[in-house]
């Protein structure tokens, strides 16, 4: 009988962290680029738990893993020459002081050089993963679709546009970025389109967050409430057999 | 738990954000006002289970290890340079920017600051000052005696002294501008100063390859956009609302956890 006390802990530790997850979430409802997570659930097959004569089997819940919805943020119009958004699958790629890193967060000036980097100063790597430059004497700098720079008639770069055969391969590094944690290797994204002076916004869906959170923080009581109940139980029988003697 | 500072973080941010809307809406008359924009950005993460990187199918769903945000901060305030409406205005002393480019103005500490506000006037020695009497450079003397004062596009003052008939030429009006002009810090009173971001200044003639070109009479509105600040306003209200809800459910969820019978 104790097992159902346990079970609703592992519970409890299941819904404080997904409760965590949503807070994130709902904290970044206006990070552009940002991509909203929830949290899955599994029976824990590490630790069944036993029970005597009871139903079988009793399984405590453990934390799954994170799901990450990849799909498209509203894109928001911002007129900035340099705010770039992604519409489709795929990523930018940034120079980071650890490596390369992957954002669709596209909120991009120059630094002092001309080098298109990040608000973070990270460098934008176009295409092939160099360095892109902008001259800002020559004038507007207009971006086609396909990530392609120019500046009157002067072709500047391209900015490039990754994507994964499974985006499972990325893993969030903070600051916007994802960081490849797998030996996949970026590819070209060929169907997307690069949309300039529009930002991608975060694709957090504020009523289906406070839904989850309601529904997670009404779980947490009930289990609380079952696990009370248990506890009464075995008051009751401690009571009962000490009467009986 | 977590989602109690996270959701902190949250709020510090749409107040963070607030506080530059209204900014920008105070400042929605002022000449060559350019508005700013708060920037969010997520914090760190902590992975409690490392990603198996199992895929579930071609969906966009992707599950990976368990990894937990610390929720958002505010990364930068940048400013939007894009280019305000040219306002009429008649008085021979204003001039306005088309394009890129700052007037360099010299403050009293001897330093060189950057403007777009054009609304000069003179001061009692003639000179072309900006309204808190700080000169424009390079100076430019107008003689007491001008009866007409006309600016061309590309910089040229040109005055028509009494008695006289030809205009005379006093001075030209370089602008300066920056490879990276979001650099440029805000020093208030409408002037901006170079820093290690923006880049040293180009100075050039105005209508040069890259420089804008002035236009007299008339000065650069803001450009802020009232329905889209107001709109901005109410996102962040909802944000700041929507995180404080978390912070009441987490504080319920710990509630419930102390008054489980021991």
């Amino acid at each position: 009988m104790d097992n159902a006390l346990y079970v609703g802990l592992s519970r409890q530790i299941v819904l404080q962290r997904e409760m965590d997850i949503i807070a994130n979430n709902i904290a970044n409802v206006d990070t552009a680029g940002f991509k909203v997570e929830s949290l899955m659930q599994k029976t824990d097959p590490g630790a069944p738990a036993v029970t005597l004569g009871g139903p079988k089997p009793v399984k405590f819940v453990a934390p799954d893993g994170v799901a990450r919805n990849f799909g498209q943020g509203s894109l928001n119009s911002t007129g900035a020459p340099l705010d770039m958004a992604i519409d489709g699958q795929g990523f930018f790629q940034v120079q980071g002081p650890n490596g390369p890193r992957f954002t669709r967060d596209g909120r991009f000036t120059t630094d002092p050089t001309g080098k298109l980097v990040t608000q973070g100063g990270l460098a934008v790597l176009d295409e092939s993963g160099s360095e892109i430059t902008i001259d800002a004497e020559k004038g507007e700098v207009t971006i086609g679709p396909d990530g392609s720079m120019s500046q009157g008639r002067e072709a500047v770069g391209k900015v490039g546009m990754f994507t994964f055969a499974n985006q499972g391969a990325l893993a969030k590094d903070g600051d916007n970025l994802f960081k490849n944690v797998s030996n996949l290797q970026p590819q070209p994204a060929t169907d997307s389109k690069l949309r300039q002076g529009m930002l991608e916004g975060s694709n957090v869906k504020p009523v289906l967050e406070i839904t989850r959170m309601v529904e997670v923080s009404r779980a947490y009581e009930s289990t609380a409430k079952m696990m009370d109940s248990t506890a009464d139980l075995s008051r009751r029988a401690v009571d009962r057999l000490g009467k009986a003697n | 738990m977590q989602a109690l500072r996270t959701a902190a973080t949250g709020m510090a941010a749409q107040q963070m954000n607030v506080e530059v809307i209204s900014n920008n809406i105070a400042n929605m008359n002022t000449v060559a006002f350019k508005k700013q924009r708060a920037e969010f950005q997520d914090l760190l993460y902590q992975t409690f289970e490392a990603a198996g990187t199992q895929s579930s199918d071609q969906g966009t769903i992707v599950p990976t290890g368990v990894q937990v945000g610390a929720g958002v901060k505010a990364g930068a305030v940048y400013r939007i340079g894009t280019q305000g409406a040219l306002t009429r205005t008649d008085n021979q002393y204003d001039l306005a920017i088309d394009g890129r480019g700052y007037f360099q103005v010299l403050t009293p500490s001897g330093e060189t600051a950057y403007t777009r506000a054009g609304n000069f006037s003179i001061n009692d020695q003639g000179q072309l000052v900006t309204q808190d009497g700080y000169q424009v450079q390079p100076a430019i003397t107008i003689p007491g005696d001008a009866t007409q004062v006309t600016v061309s596009k590309t910089g040229q003052v040109q005055v028509i002294q009494a008695g006289q008939t030809a205009p005379n030429t006093v001075g030209v009006i370089e602008l300066a501008t920056f490879v990276n002009d979001g650099g440029l810090q805000a020093l208030g009173g409408n002037l901006l100063k170079e820093t290690a971001a923006s880049g040293a200044p180009t100075t050039g003639a105005p209508g040069a390859v890259g420089v804008g070109t002035l236009v007299q009479g008339y000065t650069e509105a803001s450009n802020v956009d009232p329905v889209s600040e107001i709109t901005a306003l109410i996102v962040a209200q909802r944000a700041y609302e929507m995180n404080s809800k978390v912070i009441s459910t987490a504080d319920n969820m710990l509630s419930t956890a102390n008054q489980l019978k021991t």
